[in-house]
């Protein structure tokens, strides 16, 4: 038990200790990944205003808290707002607090969100919803350094460095109108774009490793092993929802594996059907509803010449040999079940 | 993210002609460059030699197959950081898995479908605008420093 505990503890301070904030919030090897990595370190140590870019799960918050980490301000609060979770008519004095009677409701006078950041970093996510007049407010404070309560007429010196995050759409918005192209420009003096999962699909193994150390430091005494076919699965699907899917994801098969293997009949249906490795199911026999012959035959055909090049190894000369075939005939199958499918429509169509 | 004067070349490699051939005329209809390779060494020698921004790679070829080339290209630094994708007919476990364990950014089964195909090669570009952006962003905080100026 005492000794469980002890491993527990070390890949515990493995997790926290040994690997820096930046290694922690971008896990990876992509030379990409690497790349950002060497950035965050970079940038985390001058005041610069950040702007991270990154589809929903990629993990812009993570970053964000690496350079605030990082910095000189780590002893001062780090304050994360959702722009598009809080109300467009409340945002305005949570934002920048408001003074006694300053609207219907505002009772007393309120400290707002960038004087609990004075001296610390404000991370603004989901820049792109706030509303176009509090975006003129804000580019003022970007400006100038002072924040001035709703209702106030006197500005205060706020000390809050900013980091504001967003989907990719950003850029879009300022084309429409919706976001104003000189906040953009303030925003964007760092710009930090992190890249989708299935955009560095290599990485997913060493992912999956992780989220695996950071169950066994939440289960001391428990550990888990995954199979390469569930690994192989992982590493094919899209992963929509990036690396916070997948955490969740590696999170879900922990708890549903009984025996501490991990195996790929722990996955959901949709993740495995997305490799096309499962088999075409042939019909006994004809039934009511008739089938489509010529696509059965296709996908048999598919299915034998798939058969016979993993026998072989990949030889063409005796995966031919195998299915009774003289190696050209071979050849033009392969092709012609082959190249390009019929029809444009595939997956990840979109 | 792709730039705008910067037209990607999309490698081709097949030993079967016809197969580059098709996939190639494919790529220019999207708007790419192909660079047709009939060969894993023919493959090497042309990663060497040109810039290339993405290899769509056939796995089964005779004298070095796709898993030899990718290994080939990997180990080499100028040519590491070029994406391949896998494009076989042999669409099974120990293929994908070597795949992954040979670090391939894609794998896709024919046959493809093709806009599938144009997506998983926009993904891969999109990747290496993000770096050559990351890359300048990290270069304008080098030039900083050697001034030794304050933002």
């Amino acid at each position: 038990m005492r000794e469980s505990k002890v491993v527990a503890l070390e890949s515990k301070l493995m997790d926290t200790a040994l690997r820096s904030p930046a290694e922690r919030a971008l896990i990876g090897e992509h030379p990409t990944i690497v790349k950002l990595r060497a950035l965050v370190e970079r940038v985390a140590i001058t005041d610069a205003t950040v702007l991270i870019t990154g589809e929903s799960g990629s993990g812009k918050e993570v970053v964000a808290r690496a350079i605030h980490f990082l910095s000189a301000r780590r002893d001062h609060a780090f304050v994360p707002v959702n722009c598009a979770a809080i109300p467009h008519e409340l945002l305005e004095s949570e934002m920048f607090g408001h003074e006694r009677g300053a609207f219907t409701g505002a009772a007393g006078q309120r400290h707002g969100l960038f004087s609990s950041a004075d001296g610390g970093t404000i991370f603004l996510d989901e820049i792109g919803e706030m509303p176009l007049q509090l975006q003129a407010k804000l580019l003022r404070v970007l400006e100038d350094g002072v924040v001035r309560p709703v209702g106030s007429d006197r500005s205060a010196k706020i000390d809050a460095r900013v980091i504001a995050a967003s989907n990719n759409d950003l850029v879009a918005a300022v084309k429409k109108g919706g976001f104003r192209e000189d906040l953009f420009y303030r925003l964007q003096v760092v710009p930090i774009i992190i890249p989708p999962l299935r955009e560095r699909r290599s990485d997913i193994p060493l992912l999956v490793d992780y989220f695996l150390g950071k169950m066994r430091a939440r289960l001391p005494g428990r550990d888990w092993t995954i199979t390469r076919e569930a690994m192989v699965h992982l590493w094919s699907y899209d992963w929509p929802g990036n690396v916070r899917e997948l955490e969740n994801m590696v999170e879900r098969l922990v708890i549903l594996c009984e025996d501490s293997v991990i195996d790929a009949e722990l996955l959901p249906p949709n993740l495995v059907t997305a490799t096309r490795m499962a088999e075409t199911r042939i019909p006994p026999t004809l039934g009511e509803n008739g089938v489509n012959l010529n696509a059965l035959v296709r996908d048999l055909e598919g299915r034998m010449i798939n058969e016979a090049l993993k026998q072989t190894g990949g030889n063409k000369q005796a995966a031919a040999r195998l299915l009774g075939l003289k190696r050209t005939t071979f050849s033009a199958k392969l092709r012609r079940c082959g190249v390009i499918a019929p029809g444009s429509n595939g997956r990840d169509d979109s | 993210m792709e730039q705008a004067n910067h037209v990607a070349q999309i490698m081709v490699v097949d030993d079967d002609p016809d197969t580059v051939t098709i996939l190639a005329r494919h790529l220019q209809r999207e708007g790419f460059v192909a660079i047709e390779a009939v060969s894993g060494a023919e493959c090497l020698r042309i990663a060497l030699e040109q810039p290339v921004d993405v290899i769509l790679l056939d796995l089964m070829m005779p004298d070095m197959d796709g898993f030899a080339v990718c290994r080939a290209l990997k180990e080499d630094p100028t040519t590491a950081e070029i994406p391949i994708i896998m494009i076989t007919a042999r669409d099974d476990l120990d293929a994908r898995a070597e795949g992954m364990r040979l670090g391939v950014s894609d794998f896709l089964a024919k046959p493809v479908f093709r806009r599938q195909l144009a997506n998983r090669i926009r993904a891969q570009l999109d990747m290496l605008a993000t770096s050559r952006a990351t890359e300048a962003t990290l270069s304008r905080f080098e030039q900083h420093n050697r001034n030794g100026g304050k933002k």
